[in-house]
């Protein structure tokens, strides 16, 4: 029989975060537009990047070199003062001071804005990040690559399991995220990014699409035209994986309102009122094997199993939430370890 | 002395999943009582609770007396993700020594830098990663003053912005590094000195690892045998070869985790570990199921998933096993001529090797037997065991060798899963026969011995035999014989006798392999389906 305790033996779903901390990464040259304690809104800028930075020497001439970390602005005297003061052909940082009476600098004449994707207050900024403790709440993912960005929930699918294709995006959708179900492949990511839409929120990704993705964004940065943000959250893992039940649920709430993605740590930011409802402990979710994403009530722990290929495993005896339409309700042994609990 | 007057518990932590076990006195010596193991974010708490109720609903006289469970001792062992090292010097060429020496530690090294000014801005985004601990500036002796003053001009300066970051000064050259503290600087000779350094400095980080190899050598003093510990787990691999005097060599290795980080973006690597599947699954299907054994790597562990499973333990022992070999050719230096056509050093096989780690923990026990023969080849013969609970990474916490060597003795018999031996014993040339004949009790079984495969003799658990090779040709035993005889001891695995090539060459086209590998693990997978 099952009590509260023995459901702590099955591995809970990653909690919501509330109000967490949202770090972005300052690179060499950046020049952050906001400072400790301001407040700030999704998409307000909060550093200034450089773009294509090259690296630039200069000699003193005798004047006290900036120290590293300075920053300048385009034309800006780094040192000295009047015509032989010394400056740099662009904006950038000083990176240090060299032999010989030399400061080496990251420079470019061109940048572009990273924008906050999460409302809160700026908690830090360091020498390698800049951290907003945001008002919302913040689910985990298993990963988000690309640039924190923020945007409008929008549903493209509509349902966990369903996947999301290329022809399902369209200019509507500019500026928003989109929640993509299941799965959704690079063809339709390349299209969300060239219709303005700021990020994907998918169950899964098939790996090699990932990668993809990953270089077509590098290219992306190495371009002239610099493009809006864009970030892909995968909520559970590679290949075609539901959205949680329960995020589902909670991406419901947010939907038609602005929501964040944050790279590091891996998060959706959602508002504070659509954090996942509190679940009934027993609740679970299968997140392996042939039964993968479905839902129901775990009944007992029934001890070790012998499973196939001769593996030993803790089970319990659960009862799957009927699926539509309905039919008579499955009750099954799972590994503790293919579960996932709710509460 | 922490064990021995009450039950206590040991506790393996991983990053992948957390082992506990029970060990009490009973009947005037220590006996493991029970063990469990769940995926780590299950927590310790839960685990322990389970534990002692089962082992007090199986006997309650063990605990009575005893008080709460959660009063018991525990010794436990942490391992995590390998601490991160950025590597700075005047050129890449003078930074190999401290490469090979901080990989072979078990490092993972992010990242090589240098002042040279067109890598500037590598240097500068390398020295921001956030997940970086520790800093090595290399300034071996002749380094040119310039290179040095322009390398000092690239790294000094974040590295005094971040004064959680660990930093070492290797070699015998002046360095400076103006606006750190010099409080905050440690100092090296030479690479295996800074290894050592950087040990200490961050030994939380590598306690666990360290455990598991002290008590690879306490069991090797206690059984005055020479053993071999190999451990695999989601963040690392350790291999130790251990004597009666201590250890003889070892090696810790970030790349011999059971599917290293990189491979969630390194389509080689996920390939490389799928050449030991059996699955007939597409490509794409096996390697992101493999990436979620990287990122959720207690789930799916049953069916094709313990297959995939043992594909990545064989792929993480053949890591292992390639840098054991890199290492092992550098120590013979000039007795190179020893090597074999393969180049491989001829180590013979240890009396005992002993498996650890999540990596095992899924698979059926004789499977992980051939997995350990098919990667850790050695001529010879030898005992196999698993380390079936995870004890000896937490036995290996305890401060007192005496305590450990007394423990380790008391609870032999408990923590070592017998899997079986092996006679690894290449040479026998195609179309030739020769005969292994197994004595035990007075009973002989004799069966003909067959070039390139592995064989199955039926030797349970506790039973100790002779075995006698007859070839035509000469074997390859650690020295060249036709006649040759063996004390073997058995196992879940039995005896397995394995007169494939070292190292074991598999076919290239995937449809052979599998079938290769499939026959040769299929006796010992036997009855495995429910």
């Amino acid at each position: 029989m099952t009590t509260p305790a023995s459901l702590d033996r099955i591995p809970p779903r990653p909690a919501a975060l509330p109000q967490p901390d949202v770090r972005v990464a300052i690179l060499p040259g950046d020049r952050p537009t906001v400072a400790a304690e301001d407040r700030v809104e999704p998409g307000q800028p909060i550093l200034e990047r450089l773009r294509h930075p090259q690296v630039a020497e200069h000699g003193v001439q005798g004047h006290a070199a900036p120290g590293p970390g300075a920053t300048f602005a385009d034309g800006a005297a780094v040192a000295g003062s009047g015509r032989h003061a010394l400056r740099f052909e662009g904006a950038g940082e000083i990176l240090g001071a060299l032999p010989g009476g030399r400061v080496r600098a990251v420079v470019s004449r061109h940048h572009s804005l990273v924008e906050s994707p999460v409302a809160g207050t700026v908690s830090a900024v360091g020498a390698c990040a800049l951290s907003i403790r945001a008002d919302g709440v913040g689910i985990p993912a298993m990963f988000v690559i690309g640039e924190p960005s923020a945007g409008p929930l929008v549903f493209a699918v509509e349902s966990p399991a369903a996947e999301l294709h290329a022809q399902g995006i369209d200019v509507r959708h500019a500026g928003a995220i989109l929640v993509a179900g299941s799965r959704t492949d690079v063809e339709s990511l390349t299209r969300a990014r060239a219709m303005g839409v700021r990020g994907v929120i998918a169950g899964g990704m098939v790996g090699t699409d990932m990668v993809a993705l990953r270089a077509s964004l590098e290219r992306q940065e190495a371009s002239v035209h610099a493009s809006p943000p864009f970030a892909l959250a995968v909520l559970d893992g590679y290949g075609k994986r539901p959205v949680p039940r329960d995020v589902w649920e909670a991406l419901s709430q947010a939907a038609g309102r602005t929501v964040g993605l944050a790279v590091t740590p891996p998060l959706v930011l959602l508002p504070p009122d659509a954090a996942p409802a509190d679940a009934d402990r027993s609740r679970i979710r299968v997140a392996a094997g042939p039964l993968l994403g479905r839902t129901g009530r775990v009944l007992d722990l029934v001890g070790l199993r012998r499973m196939s290929a001769g593996v030993y495993q803790e089970c319990a005896r659960v009862a799957l939430d009927p699926v539509a339409p309905p039919g008579a309700q499955e009750i099954v042994d799972v590994p503790l370890a293919d579960l996932e609990r709710h509460g | 002395m922490i064990l021995g007057a009450s039950p206590c518990f040991t506790l393996d932590i991983g990053s992948a999943s957390i082992s506990a076990a029970l060990v009490a006195p009973v009947g005037g010596r220590l006996r493991l009582l029970g063990s469990e193991a769940a995926p780590a974010a299950v927590g310790v708490e839960p685990l322990l609770r389970g534990l002692a109720e089962r082992v007090g609903a199986a006997d309650p006289s063990l605990l009575a007396g005893h008080g709460a469970w959660q009063e018991w001792p525990r010794v436990e062992s942490r391992t995590g993700p390998a601490p991160r090292v950025a590597l700075a010097g005047a050129s890449e060429h003078a930074l190999e020594p401290l490469v090979d020496a901080f990989t072979r530690d078990g490092w993972r090294v992010s990242a090589t830098v240098t002042g040279e000014r067109s890598r500037a801005l590598e240097t500068a985004l390398v020295m921001r990663d956030p997940e970086l601990d520790l800093l090595v500036v290399g300034a071996p002796e002749g380094t040119a003053r310039e290179a040095l003053a322009e390398l000092v001009a690239a790294v000094a300066p974040v590295a005094a912005r971040r004064p959680e970051l660990a930093v070492i000064v290797s070699g015998a050259a002046q360095v400076l590094l103006p606006g750190v503290d010099p409080d905050r600087i440690l100092h090296g000779h030479g690479p295996a000195d800074t290894v050592a350094v950087a040990g200490d400095a961050l030994s939380s980080r590598r306690a666990g690892r360290e455990a598991f190899v002290r008590s690879i050598a306490s069991l090797a003093a206690v059984l005055d045998l020479r053993v071999e510990g190999v451990d695999v787990g989601l963040e690392a691999g350790t291999r130790v070869m251990a004597g009666p005097d201590g250890i003889l060599r070892r090696l810790a290795l970030a790349d011999g985790a059971l599917v290293p980080p990189a491979a969630l973006e390194d389509q080689r690597l996920l390939d490389a570990i799928a050449r030991w599947s059996t699955l007939a699954e597409d490509a794409y299907v096996i390697r992101d199921r493999l990436r979620n054994l990287r990122v959720a790597p207690w789930r799916d562990a049953a069916g094709d998933g313990a297959r995939l499973r043992l594909a990545a333990a064989r792929a993480a022992l053949e890591r292992l096993e390639e840098a054991w070999q890199d290492e092992g050719r550098e120590r013979v230096g000039a007795l190179q001529r020893l090597s074999d056509r393969h180049g491989h050093v001829p180590e013979v096989a240890p009396d005992l090797l002993v498996a650890s780690g999540g990596a095992f923990a899924v698979p059926p026990g004789p499977v992980v037997a051939l997995a350990l023969v098919d990667t850790l080849r050695r001529p010879g013969a030898m005992a196999l065991a698993l380390d079936h609970a995870r004890v000896l990474g937490p036995l290996g916490m305890l401060p007192d060798e005496d305590e450990r060597r007394r423990v380790i003795a008391d609870l032999l018999d408990d923590i070592l899963l017998p899997l079986g031996s092996a006679i690894v014993a290449p040479g026998l040339r195609s179309a030739r026969r020769g005969s292994v004949t197994v004595t035990a009790g007075g009973a002989t079984t004799s069966l003909p011995l067959a070039p390139a495969t592995v064989q199955v003799v039926d030797l349970p658990p506790g039973l100790s035999a002779t075995a006698e090779i007859d070839s035509p040709d000469d074997l390859y035993v650690g020295a060249r014989a036709r006649r040759v005889a063996f004390d073997v001891t058995g196992g879940l695995g039995g005896l397995l006798v394995d007169t494939r090539d070292i190292p074991l060459r598999l076919p290239d086209r995937a449809e052979r392999r599998r079938a290769y590998i499939d026959a040769w693990q299929r006796p010992l997978w036997t009855n495995a389906e429910p």
